[in-house]
């Protein structure tokens, strides 16, 4: 597209923008009784306000623009508008080769970037058939954990915040800084963690890891406690998140919503138990569901998912032996021709990655599923009827994470 | 002296408030309510400015003075001017009522620790921090921003309509104390041997609650939080202005902690004044006493405003209106026929106060047993994989 | 059950704890590091600042390869050396500082034992005013951190 053509799209666009708004404006003036018409509407007789939210609002975590129809401060429809963080990441897949693609997966949800890492590389070891070595699966399911509880723990910070209660960020954080510790002392990065390769992992785990991570794992369910105490039984809490944003099991999967928003209206379908990867199947954990659908309840899944995610990591820590830490790989990379896609539970929902090879050491096409996109599409259904209020409260329920969003 | 007389001394009393009332906000009270924060969320808050941060106030005030005064375009530029003034200036007044300390000797000169003893001090208190009211508005609206205009009105409607049940709560104190004088408040304290607070239990409850409420902090803080879609109706202010408006919060949230501890917490008496074995206690100045009882309550401040979320607008309303008022007039009614039951003596009041502290005591034990045996039938079913966790 | 849900209610229990929470806090060990006074040491695998070593490196180019951004341009040419054999000298070694995401693939490909260029020097202090001149690092700087002034060494760790 020309500059020219570009400009004569958008100029089309402001002009019907304008056109709208002088149509709203002369609907509601003209339905005031006792003017003369002509006249500008006054504060009084506007009925409906065209808002935006964002893109820079401390509360949108990250550079997302809402265009919000309000009447008052009821929400009539809120669009979201993305793109802003749009950095060409699956384009940049293809004109790289494969294991050169990972660290940019790390800056897709940079809030858990394990996780991402992980995905990539299932995918490709789905392509060409590697065996990932047992040693291999249990950290990659510990720091899959691992940055489960970080996400989490974010999340739960965050979303905090945005309704009032600022202490739960400040306790969140200290906990997390203690998992990014970790992840620096194993790979080096504490956000961007480039922590897995093709067939297994980078490193082997340093002296004395383990014992730290079963000290923390011990540790951590009193300082859930703590948030719990904090929250979830705070009248105060309870007002600003139970009803709010009440989405039912048919509509989520109708969606396509995946992760707590799934779990939190009832359906109970997690991948870690639906379709195993790695070690998941012998791991004992539950599965926390919630009936109503709403923020409270999204709240107390993701809250109960990090006491299991302990649980998980204790067992792992149990299970964990000698081995190889990477499997058998090529040295250059070159599957054959043919299309996979391969998805894992990440904090947000289900990530997957679409790849379609040529045969060549280059994918033809990386294509990325991630659940914050697919999720946040459910933002316009969530907040139609609340107030503006609980627009912030809502954003952070469905936890997006705009690195994934816009990729 | 023969100079000092009495007007020449309440003159200097004056001078002596505005000129320590706002110092003590913009040192102590912003820099304690960093810290303590920062305490409770596990960090230190500033620490770097001065021994232990002691300078942040100054540095903050050096900050808002030197920084540029925005007025916006359209906007009334007098109204623009005029309202930070009225926000702040009712609070300072309000000052002028509030009883620091029984009449002190320097030398051969005797003062009262107050400005002025009038026989409505608490009318006055509650009708000049209506007046603040008006410079919330007229801030919103001279902003020629409509964002602001609705946050002022909102900020306004919330200090509106929480003056009902703070009046109310301290009607039911009035009835114990019979006057509205703020010296004789104290001092009927000191004649029944009885801290209001203790009667009036749920009167306090209310009155700081309303208190919160009416200083826009949270939990009832929506009008003016970051998070929501403006800053309310001080976003068009900048520099000196917002510091005006800063001065005016932080002065109110002190003239309701001086309130409370005046009408509930014995003003300046010691604990249990009539006691003589407790005598010693009179070692601390009764200024001091009055200063460590306000520094509680702004603690009380501090730790609301780190501890809980806010309450959207309509549910803080509806708090107010629906929840507050009714109990505010049900208190009422319950002192009173406290008062009745022994009429003349005060031992229905001291009746009162067992049942109100015994209902509590016991509510808060029973609630607190609950929880426990609630907690440990819940660890006791830890859930397996087998089956999900269902909440 | 409901009674009881209506007792913690009543009184004030939910609020109660929240408010023990951060009292128990206040009094409890703070976690902050005063930063540049106290420093957080970091582990033996940070990927911090990249250094070259010019001797061992043997103009193979797999770093610049593998590098995800391309920001490492290396240029040789070819000379007689004292015995007579054709050998390899570098022109130019440039790293641009500006677009580095010290993501290790270069480490990884580098093929010496040990590597000629590393990242775990635990060096993370490299701000500098300019962009320009203080973050695009040509040899001379990558050698020796001495010629790039912004570069402010922790350790430096002789990768071996």
């Amino acid at each position: 597209m020309t500059d020219e053509r570009i400009s004569q799209a958008e100029r089309e666009e402001a002009a019907s923008f304008a056109e709208r708004a002088k149509a709203a404006a002369a609907a509601a003036g003209s339905a005031a009784a006792g003017r003369a018409a002509g006249e500008p509407p006054t504060l009084f007789d506007v009925q409906e306000m065209e808002l935006n939210f964002g893109p820079q609002h401390p509360s949108t975590h990250g550079v997302l623009r809402i265009v919000l129809r309000v009447d008052g401060e009821k929400i009539l429809e809120a669009k979201p508008d993305i793109g802003y963080l749009h950095r060409g990441t699956e384009k940049l897949f293809e004109t790289e080769t494969y294991p050169m693609g990972i660290p940019h997966t790390d800056r897709m949800d940079y809030v858990a970037a394990a996780t991402n890492n992980h995905a990539f590389c299932l995918t490709i070891e789905k392509l060409l058939g590697v065996e990932i070595p047992r040693r291999a699966q249990l950290i990659r399911v510990m720091l899959d954990e691992l940055q489960r509880l970080s996400s989490h723990l974010v999340w739960l910070g965050t979303s905090g915040l945005d309704l009032g209660a600022v202490t739960p960020f400040w306790y969140a954080f200290r906990e997390r800084e203690q998992i990014l510790d970790f992840f620096e002392e194993y790979c080096g990065a504490r956000l961007t963690l480039n922590c897995m390769r093709i067939g297994g992992l980078p490193f082997d785990l340093t002296p004395g890891w383990t014992a730290r991570l079963l000290e923390f794992v011990d540790d951590l369910p009193s300082r859930i406690d703590d948030y719990e105490q904090l929250l979830t039984d705070n009248r105060i809490w309870k007002k600003r998140t139970v009803g709010i944003g009440v989405i039912s099991a048919e509509e989520c999967i109708e969606y396509g919503l995946t992760g707590p928003i799934l779990r939190g209206s009832g359906v109970e379908w997690d991948l870690r138990r639906a379709q195993p990867y790695e070690c998941y199947e012998e791991l004992d954990f539950a599965i926390p569901t919630r009936q109503n659908g709403d923020t409270y309840d999204r709240y107390i899944v993701r809250v109960q998912e990090m006491r299991q995610s302990v649980r998980i990591l204790r067992q792992c820590l149990d299970r964990l032996e000698e081995g190889e830490i990477r499997g058998k790989v090529p040295r250059v990379i070159k599957p054959p021709a043919q299309e996979v896609y391969a998805s894992i539970e990440s904090p947000k929902g289900e990530l997957g990655f679409y790849c379609v090879s040529n045969g060549s050491n280059r994918p033809y096409r990386m294509h990325c599923r991630p659940p914050s996109f697919i999720n946040l599409q459910a933002l316009p259904r969530l907040a139609k009827g609340h107030l503006i209020s609980d627009l912030v409260a809502l954003i952070g329920t469905i936890d997006i994470v705009l690195g994934e969003v816009d990729r | 002296m023969k100079v000092l007389t009495p007007t020449v001394l309440t003159y200097l009393k004056v001078v002596i408030l505005v000129a320590t009332v706002p110092a003590i906000v913009g040192f102590v009270i912003v820099l304690a309510e960093r810290r303590f924060m920062g305490f409770m969320q596990g960090r230190l808050g500033p620490n770097r400015v001065g021994p232990k941060g002691t300078l942040q106030g100054l540095a903050d005030l050096l900050k808002l003075v030197t920084k540029e005064d925005i007025t916006p375009a359209k906007a009334e530029k007098a109204v623009h001017f005029l309202s930070p003034v009225l926000a702040v200036i009712p609070a300072l007044t309000a000052l002028a009522v509030i009883p620091f300390g029984p009449p002190i000797k320097i030398g051969r000169v005797s003062t009262p620790l107050w400005v002025a003893d009038i026989n409505i001090g608490l009318l006055f208190i509650l009708a000049i921090t209506s007046i603040g009211v008006y410079g919330i508005i007229l801030g919103g609206w001279s902003s020629n921003n409509k964002y602001s205009l609705l946050g002022g009105l909102r900020s306004a409607a919330q200090l509106v309509s929480y003056e009902v049940p703070m009046g109310l709560a301290l009607v039911s104190v009035l009835l114990m104390t019979r006057s509205l004088s703020m010296v004789e408040i104290v001092q009927r304290q000191q004649a029944t041997h009885l801290w209001f607070v203790f009667p009036g239990l749920l009167a306090f409850f209310l009155y700081f609650v309303s208190g919160v409420a009416e200083t826009n902090r949270n939990p009832f803080d929506l009008p003016e939080a970051e998070s929501e879609l403006v800053s309310g109706f001080n976003t068009e202010y900048s520099g000196v202005k917002f510091a005006f408006f800063f001065l005016g919060e932080y002065t109110g949230m002190i003239i309701i902690s001086c309130v409370a501890v005046t009408v509930f917490f014995g003003g300046w008496l010691p604990p249990f004044p009539n006691v003589p074995a407790l005598d010693f206690l009179s070692i601390v100045p009764p200024f001091a006493w009055f200063l460590l009882k306000v520094g509680f309550f702004i603690f009380c401040y501090i730790w609301f405003r780190t501890t809980f979320p806010r309450y959207r607008f309509d549910q803080l309303m509806a708090l107010g209106w629906k929840w507050m008022i009714p109990i505010s007039l049900a208190n009422i009614l319950i002192v009173a026929l406290a008062i009745l039951w022994t009429p003349g003596r005060t031992d229905g009041l001291v009746r009162l106060s067992w049942i109100f502290g015994g209902l509590f005591v016991l509510l808060f034990l029973l609630a607190k047993l609950r929880q426990k045996l609630a907690r440990r039938d819940r660890l006791a079913a830890e859930p397996t994989s087998a089956q999900t966790v269902r909440g | 059950m409901a009674l009881k849900r209506w007792l913690d209610k009543l009184a004030l229990l939910d609020l109660f704890d929240g408010l023990g929470v951060t009292g128990r806090h206040f009094f409890k060990k703070k976690v902050t590091i005063q930063y540049p006074e106290q420093k957080k040491v970091p582990s033996d695998r940070f990927r911090g600042m990249f250094r070259l070593d010019e001797e061992r490196c043997i103009k193979c180019t797999l770093c610049a390869i593998e590098c995800p951004i391309n920001i490492i341009y290396i240029d040789f040419h070819n000379e007689k050396n004292s015995q007579g054999k054709s050998v390899k000298v570098l022109d130019r070694f440039d790293v641009d500082l500006k677009r580095c995401m010290f993501c290790q693939l270069c480490e990884e490909a580098c093929p010496t034992v040990p590597k000629s260029i590393w990242l775990t020097t635990k060096t993370y202090e490299m701000a500098a005013y300019d962009r320009n001149e203080s973050l695009y690092l040509d040899i001379r700087k990558l050698v020796d951190w001495q010629a790039a002034p912004n570069v402010k060494p922790f350790t430096v760790i002789e990768q071996g």
